[in-house]
């Protein structure tokens, strides 16, 4: 069985961004944490927009980011 | 997102912010600013219309009215954050490490990228009206950046003039988008070809009347249009003074 691949999604009130294979230890989201796993009145940390207000993006990281990045 | 539309000014979105109440942490200005949003895309409470065009995300035509009116410093990622001044003063205050003051005509370029915040204020007692485009950036988490240049009304009279993207004179952006601007004072025709044909372009009436290809815009009307390679602008006698966003899809 294939294993979707991990997405990443961006508030639409201010760019947070949200990317699945990263998770937000400092929100409570564990690495790997799908999008569709995080509850629906889940808003943005830091402004507030409702979960459903962010888009997914394939828009590839800049150079040497992210910073943060899964442990081996 | 890429369907072409026509859009009057009286359709957009519109939201009526106070500077008192709920909204006075996020709002400045005290104790009698309104800050009013025309919204032609879906933004904040507004989520009825287009959710965007192309890599153009939010268009809000903004009205700051009252001493200190504006958003007070909050934050941002990625977005590309551009802004127009038509009309008063903004003072804007990013953690880049700026603090401007920008006029009419004047305009600005604020990457948020891996993070920054912004403040956008009207200081004096006096209406001032921007216009904001956010647009996607095209890498995630870039450096946080800021430009800003002047758009000269009157020395740039009846011609097309790019204030954002890849042009001579303009300021560049990490997007494949590009905006231009026709203020004209008599009849004018003219041929925009867009840059490549899987493009769209968005047509802004600040001011005036104008036609585009067959379509009347009146003041603050606008259109969107895909699938064209050429844009035909026509512009009459009075005053017309048009935004011109051309976009990958």
């Amino acid at each position: 069985m294939s294993v979707e691949p991990f997405k990443r999604w961006m508030c639409l009130g201010c760019g947070f961004l949200y990317d699945e294979a990263l998770g937000s230890a400092e929100h409570g989201l564990a690495a790997g944490t799908r999008w569709a796993d995080i509850p629906a009145d889940w808003v943005c940390p830091d402004c507030g927009t409702p979960k459903r207000l962010f888009e997914m993006v394939e828009i590839p990281y800049a150079p040497g980011q992210p910073v943060r990045r899964l442990s081996a | 997102m890429n369907t072409s539309f026509v859009l009057r000014a009286k359709e957009r979105g519109y939201n009526k912010f106070l500077s008192t109440g709920e909204s006075s942490s996020y709002i400045g200005g005290h104790p009698d600013a309104t800050l009013e949003r025309h919204s032609s895309f879906n933004f904040g409470p507004y989520q009825a219309g287009h959710r965007g065009f192309g890599r153009v995300r939010v268009f809000g035509d903004e009205l700051f009215s009252g001493t200190g009116c504006g958003y007070n410093i909050h934050p941002h990622h990625n977005f590309i954050i551009c802004a127009f001044v038509l009309q008063g003063q903004l003072t804007h205050v990013n953690t880049v490490g700026n603090i401007d003051q920008l006029n009419a005509g004047d305009y600005y370029a604020f990457s948020a990228g891996s993070g920054g915040k912004r403040c956008e204020l009207s200081l004096k007692n006096e209406d001032a009206n921007i216009i904001y485009v956010w647009m996607m950036p095209n890498q995630l988490l870039l450096p946080p950046s800021y430009s800003r240049s002047r758009f000269d009304a009157v020395a740039e009279r009846n011609r097309l003039v790019t204030l954002v993207g890849n042009a001579d004179g303009a300021v560049r952006v990490a997007q494949d988008v590009k905006i231009s601007r026709l203020s004209s004072n008599i009849p004018m025709t003219l041929d925009y070809a867009l840059s490549a044909k899987e493009h769209g372009v968005y047509v802004f009436a600040i001011e005036g009347e104008a036609f585009v290809n067959d379509t009347q815009l009146g003041r603050r009307d606008s259109t969107g249009i895909w699938a064209a390679e050429r844009v035909s602008l026509r512009t009459g006698d009075q005053n017309a003074d048009l935004l011109i966003i051309e976009t990958a899809p």
